[in-house]
């Protein structure tokens, strides 16, 4: 009760609704903008409000602002998700074999997460996905390249500490594999304080996202609000509204989920107060 | 110590300058030159190898071109070519010889003495072995002779068309002193950085990072010229930043279309800046759609025709282009009077035709309205490739074949196309060097090795071309010469091995202050020695 | 001094497997990349296929992987860092011509975050749940959900277009380079916009770690009993309050170090300042692989040298974590 007190709290109101909007309005991408959202429909460069066919303008080669837009929300929430997902399995998967197999694997394993924590992360990415071609799946890769480590660590201190616990003796007695113990019963427990990475590397994909597409990494086959951004770039001194735009629209990505990131901590820490 | 410039060159100048395009008023083109002054201009690159005898490219020429002089050079005027090292050429009957009378009098910049052993040092050392367009155009050199120093006689194994060492002689004919070069390792050479040649500025610094100097010959062959003092390249990789110093005066000259082509509307309106359109056409880029026939559907003819139908040309030049470009109709610039021929059966923009044509050539439309899907690679070299290449999905998308865009970085894309053949389309930019033979019948000619750049890996091997191409290349008469490349431009129209778009060149933006630009067709890439500042 | 000693001999022996790695797999990238520095050289001069042969043979590119990472090691045992040919001089050269302009401009954005973030922080933090916390909080969040390059952007239209108040980009102006204290100025000038871009993204940072350090500071024990004793508020705050709450703020110092090159490659593009950032990016796109490895090194470096300063520090900050003398 107290927990959901908590979430629902100023912050956490405020950022389900902002993400809720960006979702939906995803959702509702082809219904309101049918059609290819990079195809070139109108006039090059007409100005936002002043036509209604095009609400918020056309860009350079003549596309629709609004379609483009709410088509990237597609993309923007499909990279964060799929980020989040392997960065926090490749993250758990490496801070559990660390944590629980401890010795000279974890040595390694702690010194490759120090490797990865001490390159700029961002350049890693670059390279990345330059050289393996920008697509869905090469952002997503190099997004998680540099944010692995958070729940790694995170989650290697977790069980270390959960090791020493009886309930780990007591399965071992019972002759379960390691393994097992290790992914079957130490983990859950584990879980939570990773859980409240979860939004922290959204957020982090999503504008590790935007300026991979706005160095022109991003996926040249759909829309991404950074390309807008790199598109409008060329005509920022007559029409910065095309850069303006998207840019917006990040910002208020970002922003609701680290709040709902924020009110979710403090739901899950309360709980764990109760506990 | 020199004498003022005299009344003959001063109507020289006159007779280049007066065509420039939306110049401001005709009244200052016929002011007296001025003697002074150093022009501060925006580099975008720093070559690495800045040797034009060597790196026959664009970016070279834009520096080392008031250093290091060619046999001739391109003008508007006359027959296109005006002497500089060489005074007068003729060719043998046979094509087996070209006669070159030089200039006597001139002097290296360090001192020694230019002579016809020097021409044949580089022609034989350095234009046929090492550099990337001569080692086609001079691959049946087989000897120099120098009777004396003011004579070099090419002697060619082949009978080889003089009209092609005509049309080369701007961009592959840079003369480099054989003394300094003679006996050493010439690719590396420390004078391919810091250069010595005859022309009208002398070399004097590079700044890695931060700008090249030049400064006046005082020695210079055309005494009275230069009329600058010196010339100051700032290395300036951001369009922005270039825009902007143009507008605040810090630099006079923006080449190249650095300048990005959206702010020059705006910037012309400003005060004492002019955008000048002229002065490229020997530079002449053309846009293109490389097809890969390995592919079944890309190599049956129709398609092919079929995809160049579903090209609206004249938006792509307008809306791409903002206007700065001509609609192609073939692998000849229309600039080419030579050889430009418009005699082709091109397609033109109609979707409905090439709707049909697919129809015909089997590939119909499946129940999500997709005949067939294509890897379509646009390459990074240019704003406007990629940018066309946005288009041409959209378009290929109406006429109901899918295209995913693959986008790599320069060296990704120059190994996926032209090494691996990984691709089915893409968007290329190939340069037009004033004749076929330089640098354009390579992108038809079949049986290429794989791994050559900008030439044609596309698995194209259509035995009446490759003939066509191979009489071209000995045909001694200029005349039949043109008309073989009149039939070539025709196979090539009703073939579209590569579907040719548009032709475009480059747009400077100047200060009024500078004068006489764009006074030949390669200005950019000239020896600036009659460019002059109004004070 | 001796725990300092223990601290920096572990530090610098977890370093090597760390560069090592880093050298290793920026390698094996690198590698995997289609195309190789010739086919960048190629795309500016073109060539037939004997000069693409001869480039390759030339530049050793048509060695082996191990060949060339052997060649590569055994130069860096030398401490030599190779030659760049996307440049035509040696690494070092490169990258520590670039390197003062990032440092310049990465270390003014962090100074700059660091004291206006923490004293904002402070000022929030002192009274939670007041006006000018909720204003400075709400600040804090837009600005940390802000994109680095979309608000350099913003920043270039709004006061160096529309105002023309700054240039539009560079690290200086390029009519003719000035010098001694002109030049100085006309840098800073040049730095005021990429510096507040990122600047002010951090300040975010501080901000809401200060604030919560203060909240946290101020509800403590000790804190009570000393506004029990009639100590003056603001006396308190900055002398015991912000001291315990700079704890997990200097850590931060020492995260951002890593991420000193990283965050300044978009604002680099952005303003066009030729920085460190850039010439990594120009050296993955040129295929120059010994200047993208001096990159990554020369940084690896100077966030292992930056984490060890923040170790010290913060062992010379909190007594919990005492320096015996």
């Amino acid at each position: 009760m107290r927990a959901a007190n908590r979430f629902f709290s100023g912050g956490g109101i405020v950022g389900t609704m902002l993400v809720a909007g960006v979702a939906i309005a995803a959702l509702l991408a082809p219904v309101v903008a049918p059609g290819d959202p990079l195809a070139l429909i109108g006039r090059p460069l007409i100005e936002p409000f002043t036509d209604w066919r095009f609400p918020l303008g056309t860009d350079r080669l003549g596309r629709d602002v609004l379609a483009e837009l709410l088509h990237g929300a597609r993309a923007t929430l499909i990279v964060g998700g799929a980020a989040m997902l392997a960065t926090l399995i490749v993250g758990i998967v490496i801070g559990t074999l660390a944590g629980f197999i401890g010795g000279t694997v974890d040595e390694a394993l702690m010194r490759l997460a120090d490797a990865f924590q001490s390159v700029p992360t961002f350049i890693l990415a670059l390279a990345f996905v330059s050289i393996a071609g920008p697509s869905l799946t090469s952002v997503v890769i190099a997004v998680s390249l540099g944010a692995w480590t958070a729940p790694a660590r995170v989650l290697r201190a977790e069980i270390l500490s959960l090791r020493r616990r009886e309930f780990v003796d007591a399965y071992r007695v019972l002759g379960m594999a390691p393994l097992h113990i290790a992914f079957r019963e130490v983990l859950p427990n584990a879980l939570p304080p990773v859980i409240t990475l979860a939004a922290v590397i959204v957020a982090n994909a999503i504008l590790v996202e935007a300026a991979l597409s706005f160095l022109g990494l991003g996926n040249p086959n759909s829309v991404t609000w950074g390309a807008m951004i790199a598109e409008g770039r060329a005509v920022f001194r007559s029409a910065p509204f095309l850069s303006a735009i998207p840019g917006v629209a990040i910002v208020v990505t970002v922003l609701g989920v680290n709040l709902l990131g924020d009110a979710a901590n403090d739901a899950i820490n309360a709980r764990q107060a109760q506990v | 110590m020199k004498s003022r410039p005299s009344r003959r060159s001063v109507l020289a100048g006159l007779l280049g300058s007066g065509t420039a395009a939306s110049l401001p008023g005709a009244v200052w083109a016929q002011a007296a030159p001025r003697r002074g002054g150093t022009l501060i201009v925006a580099a975008d690159s720093e070559p690495r190898n800045l040797n034009p005898a060597i790196v026959a490219s664009n970016g070279v020429f834009y520096v080392a071109s008031k250093v290091i002089e060619p046999l001739a050079e391109q003008t508007y005027e006359g027959n296109g070519l005006a002497p500089r090292l060489a005074t007068a050429w003729h060719g043998s009957p046979d094509g087996r010889s070209v006669t070159f009378t030089l200039r006597p009098d001139v002097t290296w910049h360090d001192g020694r003495p230019f002579s016809s052993a020097d021409v044949a040092f580089s022609a034989l050392e350095v234009w046929k072995k090492l550099q990337n367009l001569g080692r086609v155009v001079f691959k049946d050199l087989e000897a120099v002779d120098t009777p004396d120093a003011t004579t070099a006689v090419l002697r060619f194994a082949k009978p080889t068309p003089f009209q092609l060492i005509q049309n080369a002689l701007p961009a592959l004919t840079a003369v480099v002193p054989k003394h300094v070069y003679e006996g050493s390792d010439i690719n590396a050479n420390p004078a391919n950085t810091r250069l010595i040649g005859t022309g009208p500025f002398r070399f004097v610094e590079h700044r890695p990072g931060q700008f090249y100097r030049l400064e006046r010959n005082p020695n210079y062959w055309d005494s009275g010229k230069p009329y600058l003092d010196a010339i100051v390249y700032r290395v300036l990789p951001d369009p922005g930043a270039v825009a902007a110093a143009i507008e605040a005066n810090q630099i006079q000259l923006a080449a190249f279309s650095s300048v990005p082509l959206a702010d020059l509307a705006r910037i012309g309106r400003v005060p004492g800046v002019a955008v000048v359109t002229k002065g490229y056409e020997g530079i002449t880029y053309q846009l293109t759609v490389e097809i890969n026939h390995r592919r079944k559907e890309l190599a049956d003819v129709r398609v092919r025709r079929a995809i160049s139908h579903a090209i609206d040309r004249k938006f792509v030049v307008d809306t791409v282009f903002l206007g700065y470009a001509e609609t192609a109709t073939g692998p000849v610039p229309k600039f080419d009077k030579q050889f430009h021929t418009a005699d082709v059966t091109t397609p033109g923009f109609d979707p409905r035709r090439a709707e049909a044509l697919l129809d015909e050539a089997g590939y119909r439309r499946g129940g999500d309205g997709v005949r067939f899907k294509l890897r379509l690679l646009p390459a990074p070299f240019f704003e406007q490739t990629r940018q066309f290449g946005d288009y041409l999905r959209q378009a290929l998308r109406a006429v109901g074949i899918d295209a995913e865009i693959v986008r790599n970085d320069t060296p990704g894309h120059l190994r996926a196309v032209y090494t691996d053949h990984a691709f089915d389309l893409t968007v290329g930019s190939p340069v037009y060097r004033n004749d076929p033979a330089i640098s354009t019948t390579i992108l038809y000619q079949g049986g290429l090795p794989p791994g050559v750049p900008f030439s044609n890996q596309y698995g194209y091997n259509d035995p009446q071309m490759n003939a066509l191409i191979a009489k071209a290349a000995e045909t001694v008469d200029a005349g039949e010469r043109s008309r073989i490349y009149r039939d070539f431009q025709k196979l090539a129209g009703e073939q579209q091995p590569i579907i040719h778009v548009a032709e475009f060149t480059f747009i400077s933006v100047t200060r009024d202050r500078l004068r006489n630009v764009a006074n030949n067709p390669r200005w950019a890439t000239s020896n600036w020695a009659d460019a002059w500042l109004a004070s | 001094m001796s725990r300092a000693w223990t601290v920096a001999r572990r530090r610098l022996l977890h370093s090597i497997p760390v560069l090592a790695i880093v050298v290793l797999g920026m390698f094996a990238l690198l590698e995997a990349a289609s195309g190789d520095a010739v086919d960048a050289y190629l795309a500016v001069s073109g060539g037939d296929a004997g000069l693409v042969a001869q480039l390759r043979q030339e530049w050793g590119l048509d060695r082996s992987f191990l060949a060339r990472l052997g060649a590569y090691l055994a130069a860096l045992g030398r401490f030599d860092l190779g030659w760049s040919v996307a440049f035509s001089r040696p690494v070092i050269a490169v990258v520590f011509e670039r390197a003062p302009n990032t440092l310049l401009m990465m270390g003014a954005a962090i100074c700059f975050s660091f004291f206006a973030g923490t004293l904002l922080g402070v000022a929030a933090g002192v009274r939670p749940g007041s006006v000018r916390d909720r204003i400075l909080s709400a600040l804090a969040l837009i600005l940390y959900a802000t994109p680095s390059f979309w608000l350099g952007l913003m920043l270039l239209v709004s006061f160096a277009v529309k105002l023309s108040w700054f240039p539009l980009g560079g690290i200086e102006n390029i009519g003719m380079p000035e010098t001694g204290i002109a030049r100085v100025i006309d840098i800073a000038h040049h730095l005021v916009l990429p510096v507040l871009s990122l600047g002010l993204i951090y300040l975010a940072l501080y901000l809401r770690l200060m604030r919560s350090g203060m909240v946290e500071a101020w509800r403590s024990d000790y804190i009570r009993t000393a506004r029990a004793k009639g100590l003056a508020p603001n006396r308190i705050a900055f002398r015991h309050a912000a001291r315990n709450a700079l704890l997990p703020v200097v850590t931060m110092l020492g995260l951002q170090a890593g991420a000193l090159l990283s965050g300044s490659v978009v604002v680099e593009s952005v303003f066009a300042i030729p920085g460190m950032g850039r010439l990594a990016f120009e050296a993955v796109t040129q295929r120059d692989v010994p200047l993208l490895l001096g990159v990554f090194l020369v940084s690896t470096i100077m966030v292992i040298v930056a984490n060890f300063c923040v170790d010290l520090l913060y062992a010379q900050l909190d007594p919990r974590v005492a320096v015996e003398d």
